[in-house]
């Protein structure tokens, strides 16, 4: 099954995941529910880079 | 469908050997530079060393960094950043929890997490469920209140992760959870090896056989005793239910652990930690399977205090097998096996603990529970083991004893000074037990 993972594919779309939520994060400075739960999101996004992304550069 | 998958990660847990070396190395350098950046405790003790981030680019430059002790981070707490002191690599408002060791060795350290850190924490232990076979189907009871203690939270929270459902059974009393239990029709249980024991007597003793409970999965924390084959196989019949064994530590993280296939060892979660065994005596790197050392451990990914090149004390061995499972997470054969701080010399032997404990719980007609006392009779080290005979088999005592004292003499090279107590005279502990006690002045290897 893992044969059949693409990598790089999976990280683009993270990344994706990622800059969105870091724009939020910044519009979202002055706005607490924004702020706090794009930060937990940021949080669940890392685990997805340490679950993937992390294997696209080895 | 997502349940029958074998893997939590089907790449990273099949990651070939070189792949996982060059993973953890680029981690390790990452973390490194991490806390040489933003802690002054490891910055300082990295400069005292003569070592930069820069300066590391072979895994034998890692060995040159110096390891880090539990008493290291004792004597730099309780002070500002309150109450981390300098290990702190974050902002304290972006701490979002607090744990403690339990103290067993001497003041309790402190450990900071952020929310990713948290999220890392629950990550690590999905690894552990999943391999285990903890699928979203399943009903988790945890039978402890969790406390400023990490383990039982981590694994709650890697429940609710992995799609089950929790039951968290804290404050309760442990007749109280055995019925909650039958109540909610719970599949699986994360306990301490001695509560296991503990609440599967407490049960028969409600009339309930804990096998009809309907428990088939247990994962135990805090003590080593699911790798020890007895113990294991104590808790296996007793519930019907297979026990897999895990090992963590509060500065550490949930590092390694059993799989379904029952290995007879531990998985290292290599893709998040670095292990590395080190000859206690010699401070050789051991990379062979056979010869035991003391484990080094980094969390490659802990952001709010780092946990770098971690003097664990803890004493195990590589395997020599890879495991049938598939996973190429290396193993730790019998998983940990003592801790440099338990093992003891007694009679010029080194002696585990865990050794006397494997003989106890593998005679039958003794029970669950026991003590060993080492004193001084003049100059001689003496040891006495208490135990306790089952009910309805005290008539078999003179065989009994034999058979303990002949296993004894085989698996420890020892003799010991036997007492033998009827069934419920020695202490019973709820959590983690403390069974082994040292009165001599300080021995340890």
């Amino acid at each position: 099954m893992a044969k059949n993972i693409d990598l790089k594919e999976l990280d683009g779309k993270i990344q994706l995941m990622k800059k969105t939520a870091q724009e939020l994060k910044q519009m979202g400075e002055d706005f607490p529910a924004l702020y706090r739960n794009i930060n937990r999101i940021l949080a669940s996004i890392k685990m997805l880079e340490l679950n993937i992304s992390d294997l696209t550069a080895i | 469908m997502i349940s029958e998958q074998k893997y939590w990660n089907p790449v990273l847990e099949t990651l070939d050997h070189e792949k996982i070396r060059k993973l953890q190395f680029e981690k390790f350098k990452k973390i490194f530079s991490w806390a040489y950046e933003r802690s002054r405790f490891h910055r300082g003790l990295y400069e005292r060393a003569g070592i930069k981030p820069g300066d590391i680019r072979s895994f034998e430059d890692i060995r040159r960094i110096p390891t880090v002790e539990k008493s290291m981070m004792r004597g730099i707490q309780r002070k500002d950043p309150f109450p981390y002191g300098d290990a702190l690599c974050v902002p304290l408002e972006e701490v979002s929890e607090f744990r403690q060791t339990s103290g067993t060795t001497g003041q309790p350290v402190y450990q900071a997490d952020t929310w990713q850190d948290w999220e890392w924490w629950s990550e690590s232990w999905a690894y552990i469920l999943w391999a285990q076979g903890y699928r979203p189907k399943d009903r988790v009871f945890i039978p402890f209140g969790y406390n400023v203690f990490v383990a039982f939270w981590a694994g709650h929270y890697a429940v609710e992760k992995i799609g089950a459902e929790v039951v968290p059974g804290g404050v309760l009393d442990t007749k109280a959870r055995i019925l909650k239990i039958q109540e909610l029709r719970c599949t699986a249980m994360m306990a301490t090896p001695t509560y296991v024991l503990g609440m599967a007597d407490t049960a028969k003793g409600m009339g309930i056989d804990p096998r009809s409970l309907g428990i088939r999965k247990i994962t135990c924390a805090g003590e080593p005793g699911a790798s020890i084959p007895s113990t294991k196989k104590r808790m296996e019949e007793a519930w019907g239910a297979r026990v897999y064994d895990h090992a963590g530590a509060t500065e550490i993280g949930a590092w390694c652990f059993e799989c379904k296939a029952q290995p007879g060892g531990l998985h290292v979660n290599q893709a998040f930690f670095l292990a590395e065994i080190q000859d206690v005596e010699s401070g050789e790197y051991i990379e062979e399977p056979g010869r035991r050392g003391k484990l080094i451990i980094t969390a490659l990914d802990r952001q709010a205090q780092p946990c770098i090149r971690f003097d664990s004390k803890d004493i195990a061995e590589w395997a020599s097998s890879p495991c049938s499972c598939g996973r190429t997470f290396r193993l730790i054969k019998g998983g940990v096996v003592g801790r440099a701080d338990d093992i003891t010399k007694v009679k010029g032997v080194l002696l585990a603990p865990s050794a006397i404990e494997e003989v106890v719980r593998s005679i039958d007609g003794l029970a669950d529970e026991f003590e060993v006392i080492i004193d001084k009779t003049g100059d001689i080290d003496r040891i006495t083991l208490k135990v306790e005979i089952l009910k309805n088999r005290e008539g078999e005592r003179k065989l009994i004893e034999a058979k303990l004292k002949d296993q004894l003499r085989l698996k420890t090279n020892l003799g010991y000074n036997l007492e033998f107590y009827d069934y419920g005279c020695l202490p019973r502990y709820e959590v983690k037990a403390r069974r082994f006690k040292d009165l001599r002045e300080k021995n340890k290897w």
